[in-house]
């Protein structure tokens, strides 16, 4: 079997890789439960060199088809159904049908522009009711977070890690943006990173994914963590699915091997590069239409905008709160009937909620349509203030019917 | 026409996390992108042009004709496809291709209330299949022996395991009905059974068709679905013609959906590409994909993609033409390892030799007063240190027990290595007996 890929350094050099026939056969035969044993130490190598975790430390790692299967495992080898958890608020949709099924008790934990608030998080933890067992783990993408964008800061990550110490729960660390950095050059370590630094090492579960940086399609992911937990994890996995697929292990240990370590980072960065200029030309577009429209951080990392649509108009009475609108009805409605379609927020949202955010991808789109897309958002949002406006406007409406009645010829005609 | 039971025939059927399972709020909204002219800002998919995969071109040998080499290659669309996130209940290049399959082997037709989903090889559906269907603490039928690797789940969801006997002829319809009829009455009764009806996994036996009819009434009869886990299918390689599947004959029954098949690539094409498929009634394959949906997205696009360039080149025929040929070649793997055998272990064992799978299920006949032994001890210690290993029969019954059977692999030994094996388990039995 042979297969063409470009080279990490230069898109327009292509290298064959041809798999030997040992390779070929292991990549056709059942394997390890935890993966291929070459591909995990690849993954030790780069793990230490990303995180300064070293190999033999109580730590472990193992290989999953994707992400999503190492983190539904992972859940399920920490909680009981009915257990309450921490989970940042709004946090990746595809987590949240996970603690659905274990009918977890979610804790939201808010975010902003600069990732969780850990002030909150201590809140929360120090109003927790006694009589109540605390949160077995707190789950977080920090990173280019979906849908938000945002990357938690240094300061919020040592917070939160005192805290787990402090309350006793893990840090499920989703982070399949890590290598999609494109912000300032003194990133943020990632939990694994820092929490060597703690007294006491063992409190983090880490999530790689190959799904932003190789393909989303091979389905391979990392989990990295407490070798306890990780046995668990592999229990689980003989039960239900056996193994990740061999093959798409040997494709991808053949690529990264071929490269070596430097090549892979060579090729992340040319990847965080081109997220770095879809960012630009959509935030470009966002800034001509939606100024004074909407309201945004712009994301360091990642694919997602995540933005408030000012649905009505600032400084009126209407506020926080329902008041601000829903984006699901606006985005069901006026944006499909314009053309133009964005996640409504509340499918981010643990609990039940309207709100008027939304969720932009900027991974596919060409400058033109994006171009095009955000000008029909722009109308969408006018339109949806001037219906807001008649809306409210015809609230007193009402009342002044009324007055008309006692007095006529009275303010009818200004309120229109 | 085919009677299909109904859809709210299987709420009855589904567990209180299948019917709890809400479909995402995400995925509504996805059909709405088809509407012209949209420009959708929804799909948190990565950018394919910034992964590395340019081409893949695969060899393999011409199923027709093995000193002739075939050429595939993924690339372009297919390949694009292959490396970005796909729909979770697999490829629709290969769903197509799977449909083709079963109305070619097994008479089912597309449109008559079943579907197909692929599962990251067959082990993958089939525990998504249980985990839709039975609750924490139910009662599951479960033929004995049973192929261990699906013990750990049923275990998992702590199932009050009913074994139901198997003979030479596979399950025994006998047993599975004085089973149902004396079923107490204060007992919820068992929605599923489970069988291995091709040279199962470990007896190697395979179920005959009187047999597979008798059971398909006794499922109409006590409404319970059968998992028809069928990975040796292909592998037949008896003198006789072969018998239909549970999925082919269920076609003669009154109501057509109660049996959900599982086929798996892993003994004909590849165990490593892990790539398995579930057919059977539209609601429970509904729920399976909701599951996946949470659990692990999908099956791998590009492993898919591989697979179905592979057998879309080859073709139905050539398909076919490969599996007779694969059956073929365990079929002589039989015919040696029995062969050692009879030489070495006639009057020291007892089998039936199997017609399909790869593996041979004997009884060490150890003691000579009659009492059955354990095989465990036996393999654990003098057969390891005679330099010999099988796997001991308990661990392939479901609600454990000491037994006196073993199984023995017969796939990938050649003939001295047999030979050696064989010849090493006569003397740790002569051994055990003390002569
Ligand atoms: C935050 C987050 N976690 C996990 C995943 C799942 O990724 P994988 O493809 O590795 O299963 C995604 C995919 O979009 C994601 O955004
Ligand atoms: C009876 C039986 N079912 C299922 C499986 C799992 O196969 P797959 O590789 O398709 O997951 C096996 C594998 O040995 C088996 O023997």
């Amino acid at each position: 079997m042979q297969f063409n890929i470009r080279n990490s350094t230069s898109s327009d050099e292509e290298l064959t890789m041809q798999l030997t026939d040992e390779e070929l056969h292991v990549g056709l035969q059942y394997s390890l439960t935890n993966g291929l044993p070459a591909l995990r130490e690849w993954m030790f190598g780069l793990l230490e060199r990303a995180h300064g975790r070293h190999k033999g430390e109580g730590w472990t790692i193992t290989v999953g088809a994707g992400s999503q299967d190492m983190i539904f495992k992972g859940v399920n080898a920490l909680m009981n159904p009915g257990d309450a958890i921490l989970v940042e608020a709004p946090v990746y949709a595809g987590t949240l049908t996970i603690f659905q099924a274990l009918d977890a008790e979610m804790i939201e934990v808010e975010t902003d522009g600069h990732g969780i608030c850990s002030d909150k998080m201590r809140e929360i933890l120090e109003n927790w009711p006694s009589s109540k067992p605390k949160p077995k783990f707190f789950y977080t993408v920090p990173y280019g977070s979906n849908p938000t964008g945002s990357t938690a800061t240094l300061e919020r990550r040592l917070d939160v890690l005192a805290l787990s110490r402090e309350h006793d729960f893990f840090i499920l660390e989703d982070d399949p943006y890590y290598n999609l950095y494109f912000g300032p050059s003194n990133r943020p370590p990632s939990y694994f990173a820092l929490e060597r630094d703690q007294p006491e090492v063992g409190r983090v579960l880490r999530f790689d994914s190959l799904s932003k940086t190789m393909s989303s399609g091979l389905r391979v992911g990392f989990a990295s963590g407490p070798e306890p937990i990780l046995k668990v994890m592999d229990l689980h996995s003989m039960a239900v699915n056996l193994q990740p697929s061999s093959f798409s292990q040997m494709i991808v240990l053949k690529v990264l091997s071929t490269w070596g370590y430097d090549g892979f980072t060579a090729h992340a960065a040319r990847v965080a590069q081109f997220y770095r200029e879809k960012r630009d030309v959509f935030e470009a577009a966002m800034q001509r239409h939606l100024a004074g429209l909407a309201e945004w951080v712009s994301p360091e990392a990642g694919m997602f905008f995540w933005f408030k649509l000012l649905l009505n108009e600032q400084g009126s009475e209407h506020g926080e709160g329902e008041a601000e609108g829903d984006s699901e009805y606006i985005i069901r409605t006026t944006a499909l009937e314009r053309g133009v379609l964005a996640l409504p927020g509340a499918a981010f949202y643990p609990n039940p909620r309207k709100t008027p955010y939304v969720r932009a991808s900027f991974s596919l789109l060409p400058e033109d349509q994006v171009d095009e897309a955000l000008r029909r958002l722009r109308a969408v949002v006018l339109e949806a203030r001037a219906t807001s406006k008649q809306a409210r406007s015809s609230e007193p409406e009402v009342m002044l019917t009324c007055l008309a009645s006692a007095s006529p010829g009275v303010g009818t005609q200004e309120s229109k | 026409m085919v009677n299909s039971l109904p859809i709210e025939f299987y709420s009855a059927f589904l567990s209180d996390v299948a019917k709890e399972r809400k479909p995402s709020p995400i995925r509504g909204l996805y059909p709405l992108e088809l509407r012209p002219g949209v420009i959708s800002l929804l799909a948190g998919k990565p950018n394919a042009t910034t992964f590395p995969f340019t081409s893949v071109k695969l060899t393999s040998r011409s199923p027709t004709d093995p000193s002739k080499e075939i050429e595939t290659e993924v690339s372009g669309l297919a390949l694009a496809e292959g490396l970005q996130y796909g729909p979770t209940a697999g490829l629709s290049s290969l769903l197509e291709w799977v449909h083709g399959l079963q109305e070619r082997e097994h008479g089912r037709r597309k449109g008559e209330g079943w579907r197909v989903s692929i599962g990251s090889g067959s082990q993958d559906v089939i525990y998504k299949a249980v985990a839709t269907m039975v609750n924490p603490g139910d009662a599951v039928l479960i033929e004995c022996p049973a192929y261990a690797g699906v013990l750990p789940m049923f275990q998992a969801l702590h199932c009050d395991l009913t074994e139901v006997d198997t003979d030479a002829q596979g399950i025994k319809s006998s047993s599975l009905r004085s089973i149902l009829q004396n079923w107490p009455e204060s007992k919820p009764r068992p929605k599923v059974l489970y069988t291995v009806p091709y040279g199962c996994n470990p007896t190697g036996m395979t179920a005959t068709l009187d047999r597979r009819r008798e059971v398909l009434a006794l499922a109409r009869e006590y409404n319970f679905i059968i998992l028809e886990d069928d990975p040796y299918y292909f592998l037949y390689y008896g003198d006789a013609a072969r018998y239909p599947s549970y999925f082919a004959l269920e076609l003669e029954q009154a109501e057509v959906g109660r049996v959900l098949r599982f086929d798996s690539l892993s003994k004909i094409l590849s165990s490593g590409i892990r790539i398995g498929f579930a057919s059977g009634p539209e609601p429970l394959l509904q729920a399976i994909d909701m599951h996946t949906a949470v659990a692990n997205l999908q099956t791998p696009s590009l492993t898919q993609a591989i697979a179905f360039s592979l057998l879309d080149a080859w073709g139905y025929d050539g398909f076919k033409a490969h599996t007779e040929t694969v059956s073929r070649f365990y079929r002589e793997k039989r015919d040696v390892f029995e062969g050692a055998m009879r030489r070495h272990l006639t009057g020291l064992a007892e089998w039936t030799a199997p017609e399909a799978g790869m593996f041979f299920w004997f009884k060490l006949l150890l003691a000579k007063d009659g009492e059955e032994g354990d095989s465990e001890s036996l393999i654990r210690t003098k057969a390891y240190e005679r330099g010999v290993l099988a796997l001991p029969g308990t661990v392939f019954l479901p609600r454990g027990g000491k037994t006196a059977y073993v199984r023995a692999s017969f796939s990938l030994l050649g003939e001295e290595e047999v030979e050696e094996a064989v010849k090493r388990l006569r003397e740790t039995i002569l051994e055990a007996r003390g002569v």
